[in-house]
Formats: structure tokens, sequence, C-alpha cells
């Protein structure tokens, strides 16, 4: 399983894309999102150590919550079952979600090893979504393709999917997410997702 | 090669135990149906209807019957045994041997990549592995250096399963088979070319070193999955699901040759009708306090 597990990691890595709100223009194309959102994550992982994981935490937050379309990407990872739900349970998601990938994200870009990213080369889906398809380099020469799938919605483009070396993390969580739900119920999916945050907070903090 | 390639021909030793395991497996899957769907958690389930669709859409028919008690089962025997021996591999060895070790394995498994690039039709990157597995058994002195990758010949990762899927061949159910982890009615017979391609299964089994040589492949394999292993335990909300997922993406990138369609990464398959009609404003909760 060692390449399904790099391949996650970087998922897990690349789940963060983030842009520094200074450099963020309010509109923008999908392969300028992309861009930023890589040299934003070299940003972060190089100065990983000085920001703490607090840092990494509140540094984080607010470009995630601009740059994937999170409220989509809820109804797509809760499959059929989002309809199921009402508004507050809806929201209660959304929150717990938003919180958990942050975390995830700030745990885990602890450091920097030298990686560089290559550029990337856009294809327009018939959907009219966008594929943006770039490199990973790591410093023994490892490539991990790294894909991102975007969406433009009021003007603006939003990532919806990270996909490192054919793993798509938006059908790992749905699969994972639905079938949570089929066997224990939404609540059990919420303290699930919870336990799972405080879990990196708790190893972020060792 | 794919985690379940790699070295898998090592786990030989156990080959005769798998198949007797599987023959019970099989058995028990009759059987234990009944048992199987008591377990089936349904108070929680939104609706039953849902449940069997997600089975069907899953294509993980034997899920509740085998697979997951199998999935246990190797997760238990892994935790209680292989994991704890293979941190202490790791902990008394240096990581040169290792990086040795593993080279060894994965050359004299290459074999299998070489035989199945042939039977894919791939010429050019036949001539490649060819040539690299001639300089990692001489210049690499019997595969401990990968002299291939630095000149120029890179690993490649072929499959009997890959190669069945080229071939036209359906994905088949997933499986989890005990001991062995992860696979799918398609990947299952790339065991038998594993093995038979391996020139460490003749040289081993001539000199009676079997189990010693399975053993260290075994241990070798599992602690260069130290890191892997414990970041899906950080991630995984439901570990069996994640694998599951995870092997099969993985396995359809490698089919792919790491280039699948960019048509392939959309999302309509995910949308059903109200998903689009809907349009409810969560901004309260995405504004940037």
């Amino acid at each position: 399983m060692r390449h399904v597990f790099n391949a996650l990691l970087v998922v897990l890595l690349s789940m963060s894309l983030v842009s520094a709100p200074s450099k963020a223009a309010p509109e923008s194309g999908a392969s300028e999102l992309v861009d930023r959102v890589q040299s934003t994550l070299l940003d972060v992982m190089q100065n990983a150590d000085q920001l703490g994981y607090t840092g990494r935490y509140e540094q984080l937050k607010p470009v995630l919550i601009s740059s994937f379309d999170i409220p989509y990407i809820s109804r797509l990872v809760l499959g059929r079952y989002w309809k199921t739900l009402d508004h507050d349970q809806k929201t209660e998601f959304i929150k717990t979600f938003i919180d958990y990938g942050i975390a995830a994200t700030a745990s885990l870009f602890d450091g920097y090893n030298g990686e560089t990213f290559r550029p990337a080369n856009e294809e327009r889906l018939e959907s009219g979504r966008v594929v943006i398809r770039t490199e990973l380099v790591k410093t023994d020469g490892e490539i991990v393709h790294l894909d991102y799938l975007l969406h433009e919605k009021d003007g603006r483009w939003y990532i919806l999917n990270v996909i490192a070396n054919g793993v798509s993390d938006l059908s790992l969580k749905r699969a994972e997410y639905t079938a949570v739900i089929r066997d224990q119920g939404f609540d059990a999916l919420l303290a699930e997702i919870r336990e799972k945050t405080a879990e990196y907070k708790k190893i972020a903090a060792n | 090669m794919n985690s379940q390639q790699g070295p898998r021909s090592v786990t030989i030793c156990l080959w005769l135990m798998i198949l007797l395991l599987l023959g019970s497996g099989a058995s028990a899957e009759s059987t234990g149906s009944e048992a199987a769907e008591a377990d089936m958690p349904k108070a929680a389930a939104m609706d039953v209807e849902a449940t069997e669709e997600d089975a069907a859409s899953s294509n993980d028919p034997l899920e509740y019957s085998f697979n997951r008690p199998s999935y246990n089962f190797n997760d238990a025997l892994d935790r209680a045994i292989l994991k704890p021996i293979a941190k202490g591999y790791v902990a008394i060895t240096p990581q040169l041997l290792r990086t040795g070790i593993t080279n060894v394995y994965e050359h004299f498994a290459y074999l299998n990549v070489i035989l199945n690039d042939i039977l894919q039709g791939k010429v050019d990157q036949t001539g490649s592995d060819v040539a690299r597995f001639i300089f990692n058994t001489t210049l690499g002195i019997g595969g401990i250096v990968d002299v291939g990758t630095a000149i120029g010949l890179p690993r490649h990762e072929e499959d009997f399963g890959q190669t069945l899927a080229k071939w036209g061949s359906g994905e088949g159910d997933y499986l989890v088979i005990p001991f062995l982890g992860p696979s799918t009615a398609r990947d299952v017979p790339d065991y038998g070319t594993s093995l038979l391609t391996n020139p460490l299964f003749y040289i081993s089994i001539a000199n009676a070193i079997l189990i010693p040589v399975a053993a260290v492949g075994i241990i070798n394999k599992r602690a260069n999955l130290l890191d892997a292993t414990r970041l899906r335990d950080e991630a995984a909300i439901d570990p069996y699901t994640f694998t599951r997922e995870a092997y099969r993406q993985r396995r359809t990138f490698l089919i792919y040759d790491g280039h699948p369609p960019a048509e392939d990464y959309d999302i309509e398959k995910f949308i059903d009708d109200e998903l689009e009609l809907e349009d409810e404003e969560f901004d309260d909760i995405l504004l940037i306090e």
C-alpha cells in the first residue's frame, strides 16, 4: 500500500491549498488560483516551524475557506444523504468539515523538504469544469501528479477536488462518509470527524 | 509496483495457508450470510434500500459477508504481531541496509513486470525493463543497488491485473484476502504470475530457506509501510472503505500508466438532480471571523 498512502499523504497535504490573503485577487482564473495556492503551499511548508500548529491553523483558515467551494463539496461528499438533512444539520456538517480540513492541513504541513511544483496545464471538460494538472517534484526526483478539479461560480473559480497520483480526495471522503452514515447514522459521522480533528490537534501538540 | 506486488512472492510461505483460508472463507461466506445480515447495522441507516444501493454501487457485494471480517482479521494480526516486529526491525536496521533489502526483493519480483510489459505489447518499455534488470543484476550486484534508476531506466509498475484490464477485463468484486490485503477478482491471478516469475521463489525452495526469506521480505515490506499506515490511521474515518477506494483508484491510475483522461475526473457521476436544484445559502458560516 505504500504508493496508495504516499498518494494519500499528498492529498492530505494538498487539502490546504491556500492562497495568502495578501496575494489573493478577488477574481481569478482557474490556473491562477492553483498557482497561488501552490506558491502559498510552499510558503506555509517553509515557515511551518515558526508558525507552529496554531499559527498554521489561523493562517490557513481564511485561505482554505475562500479557495474551496466548501458547501458544494459538502453536498458531494454526503451524496444522497445530503438531502435527508435539515438546514441546521447541514450547517453543523459544514462547520465540522471546515474545522477538520484546517486541522488536518495544519497538522500535516509541518515542514519542508525541498519540494517544488512544475507549471500547470489546463483542460476544460465538457461540463465546463476545469482540470489543472501539476507535478510535485521531490528532491530525490520522484514526481507526484497533483491534479485539481475546479468550477466557476458567480464569476469566481473554486477548487472542488484534489487528485494525487490518481487518488481523489473527494471520492475517498464520499465513500467513507456515506458508509459511516449508512452504518451508524449522521450523528456518528459528525462525532467521528470531530474525533479526528481532535487527534490532529493532539498530534501537532506533541 | 503497487502495494500488493512489490515483493509479493515473498509471501509464498503463506500461499498454501491462504488458499486453505480462502477455501474456508468461501464456505464461511455461504453459511455465514445470515449472521452477516444480522451484523449489518440497520437501525441507524437512513433507509434499507439505500444500503443495498450502496453495496451495488460500491461493487463490493462481499463487504459484510467476507471482506470486512477479513479486513478486521488482517488489521488485528498486523497490530498484534507484524507492526511491532516491523518497528523493531526499523529500530535496529540502518536505512541503507533496508534500502538494499527492499531493492533486492523488488529486483527479483521484476520479471513479472517484464512479462506484463510484453503481454501488454509495450515494446519500448520491455526493452528498458530488460536492460534495467540486466544492469541491476550485474552492476547492481544481484539487485542490491538500483543502478537502473540512476542511469535513466526507471522502475515501472506493471502486473497481470493491469494486463487483464488492458485486455478488457472488468474489475470484478473487491476482495480483502486474509494475510494479503486488498485485491479484486481481476487482480488475484497476479499472485500466480508474481510467484512463478520470481527467481527468489525457486532459489529459496531449492535451498530450504523459504521461510526466512519470506519472513524478511514481509517484515521489510511492512516496515516500508509504517509511515503510510500511520497516515491512514490519522486520516481514515472508516479505514475499510478508505482502503478500498484508495486501492481501486490507485489501480485505475496504474492501468492508465499515470495519465487517466481528464474527463474521468469530473464529478457528473456524483451529481443527482436534487443536488443541482438545491441552492441553500451557507454564507453565514463561511464568513471569515
